[in-house]
């Protein structure tokens, strides 16, 4: 058992955690057809079905289980601040699952040139009052129910009583933005808690704009917009809520990193030191001081960031991505190039720290102004 | 509508609807219920059932008592009430007649009122047309009907006064009529007075016993949103302003809500009851009003520190005192740990801590032994020697001083003893920084062993001196003996090879037993010719030293020298002595210089060395990292601060801050911290890889675990709570020289010799009885003359004529005199510095009187008068009478006359016998007690007063020391170990 624990507490160090899951994800979630082809060559398709589901929940359960005898887990997992937490894997796994198994029947019969289940005929209506909005009262009463008795139940996760004058180590956000502060690693905080929170909000807002396929209203299907599906799935489970779960349980003492089953030890080191694209450019690579002219010595950064933003995506729409382009049109493709980047942006720069330890793209903490 | 159209069924929806509208209500109401239903209320209920409980068996037992006499009263009532019918048409007639009376006067009263109000507004007219012009006509006019005015309403108030008087009358008939009834009412109500008052708060509890309409009212008030109000069931809270505990550097008040719980805390009626209810064990000293430590002024949290707001078991930071009672709470209260609270409750073995906030001044906190016990500690090893502590200044270092060393010590002893004091002497206060736990491994001794080497070259400057055997020094060492048992020297030092001699459990007098050092193996640190010459003069030394000067003669001296010369310590001798190793002391140079210069500067500096320098280096390092200056006096080191972290507000230190290391087994408090600390000082190095000038270097003391626990206690006490100057103790003191001459007292050991507030004075033993022992100082401030002291201090001289032991000179400042005075003085209330000579009147009656007393009372069989010796042997000897007018204070010696043995209880001082009238009266008293005490004839005050005016009367030499020196070198000084005590005697 200690092996499995020590196992997996080396499996959920974020560096492999993360990279395991960007892999995994094309071929879990299909976007092209190579993805799709070896997606039904090792059969994960197969999760999606009654069987597979109950697989799916049997290993997170155990997960679960083994987590709670474990003294270091359940001491994170049984604080009712993390109980939403579990809710909301759960409830993640579900969706994704009763959805993705929705789709993939309702693929097959439109394969077969059958209907989606969900259709009805458009002549077949049904009035809004009372049969909508009386079960949706009905259902709100019993969901008020529910909080009321969970809140109840478990008292809701205030912390002790403070002491102004010392801050707990590590001082955590609300789970609800533990995805935000875990962001903040790796950018400042302008960008982590302005920009980003705006963009996807705002983003989210503009998807219906932006998507315009029109398969797939109203029913359940993934293969007739498996790229938004990936590119949705992505943004959402790996991008907001694994990191969610990383702040709540991979970060300890220090915000360093500890496995599930680890103990919170104060006292670990983690060595810290990061490099500005900056200095990398003219003092490791052209072996100079750095030039005293802001401008210039961030120049490279300046390159990267606008060729990242602006440059590549007008060179994309030139060739890779052409049909796109025309498919979209120039506004669209733009919306979505900056969305869409600026969301990448964020595994990006993670791997960027990981594997150089880069600290800034742009780097002008004169101006309070870093990338 | 039509059903088809739907697509669901209405009638289930809305049964649904329904079902799921009740479910809400109900979550509704137990959310209601659950918010409202603090554990606090549960707490407040279990205590009102009590109170019922208590009240109604109160009001059984206030019937009970009073119910024979209540009988009485209830008839003399009846047979009352039966007049007052008889006599009831007489009061209808009276009654309407008041009625008349009263309505007559109302109407006059009326009038009377009313035309003073137009008069009073006249009055305003005439005067201001005075102002404005004095002798018009208009101001005439006005003159004229004002005066008119005032005639009339001088009439009216007659009228009134006329009513008045008749209603009056009428009523007091009226009460003449009842006055039988009344009275018996009234004579039964004060019977019935406690009845009532039970009664009347068990109706205010019960509500059983309440009328229907309050009982209404009583379930109403707590009714949720109704109860914010005037609920029965609430917060009790106590703010105070005077209390104020650090919030990141803003100084809140306290506020305690704990007796929202602790009910029943200021009322003794609930000694018995269970937690939280039950009463304060010691309602004397804390929360009653009437007790200096008030609820309303003081709270709860002041002493036991814990968060005050707090009304729920956990979040009052309740801490468990063991790991029983953790878990004890845990399952009955789930209990958990509230981290971040700066100032979780005391566990009771440290309440004691708190004492210091106001009481920070004093040495001996009466009730906080163990606190003093922590603070006498820590002045005592030097603990505020190395780390500052605001408060608590060291007066000197504790240390010997090691200017002088080589004069003292040899290198060799000094190198083994530094390496290992305990070796030497077990108990030894100099403390142990070698062989501790992060410094016992091989490379560490080694290194240990040169730095030590260096720290001997340095303190011997000039080498070894010549080490004298000179025989010169050593006298006889059985008289030797002798005079160490009985001269004094073991009022603070002891000789006591066996460590398991040492008690394990530390009160105030093992702390006055162990002032000084224990002198095993003195012949083998030192040689008699430094020895003699300490005992001549200590001060001459080591110019702080706490020891006295006994004034020893020479040939004194030397048998003393001789007989502490003889205290080998053998092992020791054989001990390896500590080398000098040349390349480790390389290795020290250079590991200190890499500390301060870059490696090739350092290089360099080290190749500019030679091996004097190199030994000077390492020994100035050494000295600086162990911190020896900070309890020695080192030449060079004058100005250097001390080494250790400062404990000021170490109390209030933040847990952060304490450096667990990987002890991860160690609960989480900061006086575990400290309690391991001082147990093993180096052990949160365990497990660190440290460069050896990096590793913890406190010293080990080898303190035991009682005496940690005090330590702790007062390391508890030091901390940032502000207290408003009203509650401060010292603010109630009217002098702060009282303090320190407290601590003079404590420092001196003063205690080791006299029993001070009863405390001390353990020397006793040594004498076969506590006459020839030094006095108890009871009332010592009362007693003598304060300038006659002050004088007597700076130049002892005999008191006590048969005493061996002496009074020892102290080297002290006149300060220092002042403060010891004034601080007997303050515990007899008595701080007048100077006061007038007794004047007595020779010629009168009760002097006269006095004489006879005297005569009568053979006083010369035990006092001296001057030179003139006691007519008995030296056993029973007394204090020279004609001291008394210079010494004693004249009222003080009326009430040792009155009875010696209230003030020194065990005292051989007989009270004078004094005649009452009955005996005087008989025949022949005049030839008995002669004329002049019969004329007094029993006035005791008179006779005291005569024969304390005699004593002050009587003249002749004050200073016998001579005389009486000269009479034991004749005679011998051996009655003492013979003598059984069968003779009546003084003690004073």
């Amino acid at each position: 058992m200690d092996y499995i624990k020590s196992f997996i507490d080396y499996l959920s160090a974020p560096t492999i955690s993360f990279t395991l899951l960007t892999v995994a994800f094309p071929f879990i979630f299909p976007p092209t057809d190579w993805f799709d082809k070896k997606n039904k060559e090792w059969g994960i398709y197969r999760l999606w079905s009654n069987k597979g589901g109950f697989w799916i929940f049997l290993l997170t359960t155990l997960f679960f289980i083994i987590g709670y005898y474990d003294p270091y887990f359940n001491k994170t997992m049984t604080k009712p601040d993390n109980i939403p937490i579990i809710l909301m894997i759960y409830s993640m796994l579900l969706a994704v699952w009763w959805g993705m198994k929705k789709s993939y029947i309702n693929d097959e019969r439109i394969d077969r040139g059958e209907k989606p289940e969900e259709w009805h005929d458009p002549d077949d209506k049904v009035l809004v009052w009372p049969d909508l909005v009386y079960i949706e009262l009905i259902a709100l009463i019993l969901f008020m129910v529910f909080l009321i008795v969970w809140s109840i139940l478990i008292a809701a996760p205030l912390e002790e009583p403070a002491n102004p004058a010392a801050t707990p180590n590590p001082s955590k956000a609300p789970w609800y933005f533990l995805g935000l502060q875990e962001m903040l690693v790796y950018f400042d905080p302008w960008i982590a808690g302005i920009i980003f929170p705006m963009f996807i909000i705002v983003g989210m807002m503009a998807i219906p704009y932006m998507d315009i396929n029109k398969k797939g209203d109203g029913y359940y299907s993934f293969k007739e917009r498996r790229v938004g599906y990936f590119i949705f799935m992505y943004g959402w489970v790996v991008l907001w809520l694994f990191l969610i779960v990383i702040g709540t349980i991979f970060r300890g003492p220090n915000w360093n990193f500890y496995g599930p089953f680890e103990w919170w030890d104060p006292h670990k080191l983690e060595p810290l030191t990061n490099v500005n694209l900056s200095e990398y450019v003219w003092i490791k690579l052209l072996n100079t001081g750095l030039p005293t002219n802001i401008l210039i010595r961030e120049s490279v950064g300046f390159f990267v960031t606008i060729g990242y933003l602006f440059i590549m995506p007008l060179l994309l729409a030139k060739t890779k991505l052409k049909h796109i382009f025309e498919h979209y049109g120039p506004v669209r493709y733009a919306t979505m190039m900056l969305f869409g980047l600026t969301m990448f942006a964020l595994p990006v720069k993670m791997y960027l720290r990981w594997i150089f330890n880069l600290k800034y793209i742009i780097a002008i903490p004169e101006w309070f102004f870093n990338i | 509508m039509l059903n088809d159209e739907r697509y669901w069924n209405i009638k289930l929806l809305n049964k649904w609807f329904a079902i799921s509208s009740i479910i809400f209500m109900g979550s509704f109401i137990w959310m209601f219920i659950d918010d409202n239903d603090d554990e606090f209320k549960v707490y407040q209920r279990a205590f009102r059932k009590m109170e019922v409980e208590i009240a109604e068996s109160k009001l059984l037992s206030e019937i009970d008592k009073i119910k024979d006499e209540r009988l009485l009263y209830d008839e003399k009532l009846i047979n009352a009430q039966k007049e007052f019918d008889l006599k009831r048409s007489e009061l209808d007639h009276y009654i309407l007649q008041l009625d008349t009376a009263k309505a007559k006067f109302y109407k006059a009263n009326m009038n009377f009122l009313g035309f003073k109000a137009i008069v009073d507004a006249e009055k305003y007219n005439y005067e201001t047309q005075m102002l404005k012009n004095k002798n018009s006509n208009k101001t005439l006019n006005l003159e004229k009907t004002y005066f008119n005015q005032v005639k009339e309403l001088d009439e009216l108030k007659l009228i009134k006064e006329n009513k008045e008087s008749l209603v009056a009358e009428i009523e007091g008939n009226i009460k003449s009529l009842s006055s039988e009834k009344v009275e018996a009412q009234d004579e039964l109500n004060k019977v019935l007075r406690d009845v009532n008052i039970a009664d009347r708060k068990l109706k205010k509890l019960d509500r059983n016993n309440m009328s229907f309409a309050n009982k209404i009212g009583d379930i109403v008030r707590d009714l949720p949103i109704l109860d914010f109000l005037a609920p029965y069931y609430k917060v009790e809270q106590v703010v105070l302003p005077e209390i104020k505990y650090n919030v990141n550097f803003a100084h809140v008040p306290e506020v305690d809500r704990c007796t929202s719980c602790h009910l029943g805390i200021t009322n003794p009626e609930y000694i018995d009851a269970p937690q939280p209810f039950t009463t304060h064990p010691n309602l004397d000293l804390y929360l009653s009003s009437s007790s200096p430590h008030a609820y309303e002024q003081f709270g709860c949290t002041s002493c036991h520190a814990g968060r005050g707001r707090g009304t729920s078991f956990t979040s009052a930071t309740h801490t468990p005192s063991s790991e029983e009672q953790k878990k004890e709470w845990e399952e009955k209260y789930h209990w958990h740990e509230m981290h971040h609270w700066l100032k979780p409750m005391l566990p009771t073995k440290y309440t004691e801590a708190s004492c210091l906030k106001c009481h920070n001044n004093e040495t001996y906190i009466k009730g906080a032994e163990k606190l003093t016990k922590g603070l006498q500690l820590i002045s005592q090893n030097g603990c505020n020697n190395c780390h500052h502590i605001e408060t608590h200044k060291p007066e000197r270092k504790i240390g010997p001083d090691l200017r002088r060393l080589d004069e003292k010590l040899s290198k060799e002893w000094t190198g083994k003893w530094i390496r290992d004091p305990q070796k030497f002497r077990h108990n030894t206060k100099m403390p142990a920084f070698f062989g501790q736990s992060n410094n016992s491994d091989s490379v560490s001794v080694q290194r240990n062993e040169t730095e030590i080497a260096t720290i001997v070259e340095y303190l011997f400057p000039n080498g070894d001196k010549n080490k004298s055997k000179n025989q010169k020094y050593l006298g006889d060492k059985d008289k030797g003996e002798k005079l160490f048992n009985t001269i004094g020297c073991k009022g603070c030092h002891i000789i006591e090879q066996n460590p398991e001699n040492i008690p394990q459990v530390v009160d105030q007098e093992i702390l006055f037993r162990q002032h000084g050092p224990n002198l095993i193996g003195i012949g083998t640190k030192t040689n008699p010719d430094w020895l003699y010459k300490w005992l001549k003069n200590p001060s001459d030394y080591w110019h702080d030293t706490a020891m006295p000067s006994l004034r020893l003669s020479d040939q004194e001296a030397k048998d003393l020298t001789a007989y502490l010369f003889e205290l080998k310590n053998n092992e020791f001798e054989k001990e390896k002595e500590v080398e000098l190793d040349k390349i480790e002391l390389d290795n020290i140079t250079f590991s200190w210089l890499k500390k301060a210069f870059p490696v090739e500067e350092s290089k360099q500096k080290m190749e500019s060395m030679d091996h004097r320098d190199k030994v000077n280096y390492v020994a100035d390092k050494s000295i600086r990292h162990y911190g020896c200056y900070t309890c020695h006096n080192i030449d060079g080191y004058e100005q250097d601060k001390p080494i250790g972290a400062e404990l000021t507000y170490e109390g209030s230190k933040s847990i952060h801050k304490l450096d667990f290391g990987f002890k991860h087994d160690l609960d989480h408090k900061n006086y575990v911290w400290f309690y391991e600390k001082l147990k093993d000082p180096r052990q949160f190095d365990h497990g660190k890889k440290l460069a050896y000038e990096d590793k913890a270097r406190m010293p080990n003391f080898y303190f035991n675990d009682d005496e940690i626990e005090a330590i702790v206690t007062a390391l508890l006490g030091f901390n940032d709570d502000k207290i408003g100057p009203s509650l401060l103790a010292e603010t109630h003191i009217p002098d702060q020289q009282i303090y320190k001459g407290n601590k003079l007292i404590i420092q001196n050991n003063c205690q080791g010799c006299h029993v001070i507030d009863g405390v001390g004075g353990h020397i006793v033993e040594n004498y076969s009885s506590s006459e020839f022992a030094p006095p108890n100082l009871n009332t010592e401030g009362a007693k003598v003359q304060p300038d006659w002291l002050f004088k007597w201090f700076h130049d002892p001289y005999t008191i006590r004529p048969n005493l061996q032991v002496r009074m020892p000179s102290f080297n002290m400042s006149d300060e220092e005199w002042n403060s010891i005075i004034k601080a007997f003085q303050h515990r007899d209330n008595d701080l007048l510095d100077f006061a007038s000579d007794l004047t007595y009147d020779i010629s009168t009656t009760h002097f006269k009187a006095g004489i006879k007393l005297h005569e009568l009372g053979a006083c010369n069989n035990c006092h001296f008068y001057g030179k003139e010796f006691p007519v008995q042997d030296p056993q029973t000897w007394a204090p020279n009478l004609a001291l008394t007018k210079e010494r004693l204070q004249p009222e003080w010696v009326i009430e040792w006359l009155r009875d010696p043995q209230a003030i020194m209880p065990g005292t051989k001082m007989p009270a004078p016998y004094l005649p009452d009238s009955d005996i005087l009266s008989l025949p022949g008293s005049i030839t008995d007690w002669g004329k002049f005490l019969v004329e007094i004839d029993g006035d005791q005050e008179l006779m005291l007063e005569g024969l304390r005016d005699y004593l002050y009367s009587i003249e002749g030499k004050i200073d016998i020391s001579s005389e009486i020196k000269d009479y034991f070198k004749k005679n011998g000084y051996n009655f003492d170990e013979e003598d059984e005590e069968d003779e009546e005697d003084e003690d004073w």
